[in-house]
């Protein structure tokens, strides 16, 4: 997910987050501040998602292709920057062939996994080598359609490049232990916002990949600061326990560990998101404009555990609340720092893309730990 | 009449928005104007978005340049019809009748899915898979459990003869010629019984060394002949594919957290589903047992054995577990018991199967390990002399 957080750069509504703190007011032309805003509504989106996911049920899934071009159009048109909106532009049919091929692939990869590693090992293997096609289409798909300003973005589509970050990168990561970790991400996200274009404008990466290591060396050192006190308590109490009438303990026990760690990851995981978030927008350039990404890592958490709580107890009919809270925090937290007209920008040819690979990457985003 | 409609104009060659009035000329032309903007031409080639909300509706022009027009009735009327699936949604979207019933289709078809649809589905699935796949499923899933903590058995080489003699006429009266049973030591898995997809039994060596009367263990391996039967690890396996599958379209959609929105009800469901089939097997194993005129009280007695080897523990919540509490399969195995003596009076004089003797019989340095629920019967190996009637 956070992979897709950083895989969209400035494009509407599933917007990414960030942080400004790293740049405080830059000295150069004057800039003028578009902050993005969200208009939607938890009760009027709520009406759409459940219509269209009703009729997705009622189809067997066929109708969810249409479904997800309203629910995008939705939060595209209700996302506004210096007061122009956003448009998705996409056509359910190449959306629903997508889905139907990432069904097949994803559906043997979870029925290999249930019987063998072997077959399971063989059918990661497969989709490590597709993934880094996939990531690229998918990309190049969403920015085809969407647009502001009747300009319509792009992502021009560079396949070496995306094996040698998303699968060759890999195997040093692998070696080092993971320590090349955040290196290799800082290239990826790189890799992602400079082959944008909006118009004839190209997005430019300023950040270089060192600078990813303080936020993921931080979380880090968060985690395993966490699992030794929790391994630690959890043991005091579980001995403690035992020791009485030499009955095994308790099951709850389990918990003492299972909940601080849990609870630890989803802390982290929030503040990082954050920090990631703000470090990639805080380092976009589309020509002499600037973006300031002022996320927080403790709302995002906030909005998260909310939202984690909100769905498991409303059995998810508070999906669409959540949704549009995110979205709009998102939103609020992301300003354009303008540098002259942002009219001025103009647009370049177009160039076609089918559906197929954006809608994979959609659906693979929690599986490939790219 | 004229029509005309405020909106913003996009050339698509730059970004600048121009204010512009779109107005209809006649029945099948437009004029759009605004400062510096002049342009017209036939109706039949503009596309228009279809309606959605407070969202802008988007007017395309063949040549790429748009307009941006606020919802206006009047707009349908007037331009060329498009997109009637979505004219159609729209409404339903705005329709307070329409919602609501939409709402009920979702609720339902969550829950109906969930505790019908995604078993059945899985079920008609499984039962298009050729015995022959499922046994190459079995020996991958048998090869890595071979690579994770399961050894070669320790017991004598008679001992495992004689129980997989045993196994083998259980499995026949079953229907399962092809069914066999695997002997493995597991220290780190214990007492235990899997059912391999395909016909085949692993008992580990530590629960053949649990059990004290060799019926005890015809009641357990009944209980895995019973999952072969019904071939449950393959049912189970598509199950938990259809939820993996669904769960991972939620999870694309949600965005936030995923791991636990998704992890909760994964869990919750694969339980559940699970129980129903160690009930299902539980009853068969019941069944299988009598039909060779043993009491399913031998399966009772084996769980007991179980249990004091390995305490069910204390705080157990039953609907958080895999399989359903032990005390709770010791009371159907028990219940089912006395039908069996209601029914063989020839077997069991008094209600008193062979085996059962030694029912009341109290044995005091038993210590009580579950003091929330209780065993029904005392009989317990701990404190239980080896079964005398070896006869078969």
């Amino acid at each position: 997910m956070e992979d897709i957080i950083a895989a969209a750069p400035p494009l509407p509504p599933p917007l990414p987050p960030s942080w400004a703190a790293g740049m405080p007011g830059q000295v150069g032309p004057v800039r003028t501040e578009h902050r993005f805003e969200f208009s939607g509504d938890a009760k009027e989106y709520f009406r759409i998602w459940v219509v269209n996911l009703a009729l997705s049920v009622v189809t067997l899934g066929i109708f969810s292709a249409w479904a997800k071009v309203r629910s995008e159009r939705y939060f595209y048109g209700n996302t506004r920057l210096a007061g122009e909106p956003f448009e998705y532009l996409a056509k359910p049919l190449p959306i629903l062939k997508g889905r139907l091929i990432a069904l097949v692939l994803f559906g043997s990869y979870v029925l290999a996994g249930q019987f063998s590693w072997k077959l399971q090992l063989g059918a990661a293997g497969v989709l490590a080598l597709v993934a880094p096609w996939l990531l690229v289409r998918g990309a190049a798909f969403r920015a085809r359609y969407s647009a502001w300003r009747g300009i319509n973005f792009r992502f021009v589509p560079d396949y070496a490049e995306a094996y040698v970050r998303f699968l060759l990168l890999l195997i040093p990561t692998m070696l080092s232990l993971g320590l090349m970790y955040p290196y290799v991400k800082g290239k990826q996200k790189a890799f992602f916002v400079e082959h944008h274009r909006y118009g004839g404008a190209w997005f430019k990466f300023r950040a270089t990949p060192s600078q990813f290591y303080p936020p993921y060396v931080l979380a880090w050192s968060v985690v395993v600061a966490c699992l030794l006190a929790v391994s630690f308590l959890g043991g005091v109490i579980a001995i403690a326990l035992i020791g009485r009438n030499g009955e095994p303990p308790p099951e709850w026990v389990a918990l003492v560990y299972v909940v601080p760690i849990y609870g630890t990851y989803f802390v982290v995981w929030a503040f990082l998101a954050a920090a990631l978030s703000n470090l990639v927008y805080n380092h976009v350039d589309l020509g002499p404009h600037t973006f300031r990404s002022t996320l927080k890592g403790h709302r995002l958490l906030g909005i998260y555990a909310g939202n984690t709580v909100a769905i498991l107890a409303s059995a998810g009919f508070l999906i669409p609340w959540a949704k549009i809270r995110l979205a709009r925090y998102r939103a609020e937290s992301l300003a354009v720092l303008a540098a002259g007209d942002l009219a001025a920008f103009r647009a370049e040819s177009r160039a076609d893309v089918d559906a197929t690979a954006a809608e994979m990457d959609g659906l693979f985003d929690i599986d490939i730990g790219l | 009449m004229t029509e005309s409609f405020a909106g913003t104009y996009y050339d698509g060659a730059d970004g600048a928005a121009h204010a512009v009035t779109l107005r209809r000329v006649g029945v099948s032309h437009y004029a759009l104007e605004g400062e510096g903007i002049r342009r017209g031409g036939s109706i039949a080639g503009l596309r228009i978005t279809p309606r959605l909300a407070r969202v802008a509706r988007t007017i395309e022009f063949p040549d790429g340049a748009r307009v941006l027009v606020a919802h206006d009735a009047a707009i349908d009327a007037w331009l060329p019809r498009q997109g009637r699936l979505e004219a159609i949604v729209d409404r339903m979207e705005r329709h307070a009748q329409a919602v609501a019933v939409a709402i009920v289709v979702c609720a339902v078809s969550l829950g109906v899915g969930v505790f019908w649809g995604v078993p059945w589905l899985s079920d008609r699935i499984a039962d298009a898979v050729p015995p022959a796949v499922e046994r190459t499923l079995g020996e991958e899933v048998l090869d890595n459990l071979d690579h994770f903590g399961l050894k070669a058995s320790t017991l004598a080489a008679d001992r495992r003869d004689a129980l997989a003699t045993r196994f083998k006429k259980l499995a026949h009266d079953a229907g399962g010629d092809d069914y066999r049973v695997l002997f493995r030591d597991a220290p780190s898995v214990g007492p235990n019984a899997f059912a391999v997809p395909g016909g085949t039994v692993v008992v580990t060596d530590q629960l053949v060394r649990a059990l004290g009367d060799d019926r005890e263990f015809d009641a357990v391996v009944a209980h895995e002949i019973g999952h072969q039967r019904h071939r449950h690890a393959l049912r189970q396996t598509l199950r938990g594919s259809f939820v993996a599958i669904v769960a991972a379209f939620f999870t694309g959609d949600v965005s936030s957290a995923g791991a636990v929105v998704v992890a909760v009800p994964t869990f919750l469901l694969h339980s559940h589903y699970s129980r129903g089939f160690e009930e299902e097997a539980d009853r068969y194993a019941f069944d299988l047992i009598a039909r060779e005129n043993e009491s399913p009280h031998w399966f009772a007695a084996a769980m007991n054995a179980l249990a004091a080897k390995r305490p069910e523990r204390r705080g157990h919540v039953s609907y958080l577990s895999s399989h359903p509490s032990t005390s709770d399969r010791i009371a159907s195995a028990e219940a089912a018991g006395q039908e069996f003596a209601a029914a063989h009076p020839e077997l069991c004089p008094n209600g008193v199967c062979p085996g059962e003797e030694e029912k009341d019989d109290t044995c005091d340095d038993c210590d009580d390990e579950d003091d929330e629920s209780p065993p029904t019967s005392t009989e317990n190996l701990s404190c239980d002399k080896p079964a005398d009637d070896d006869d078969d």
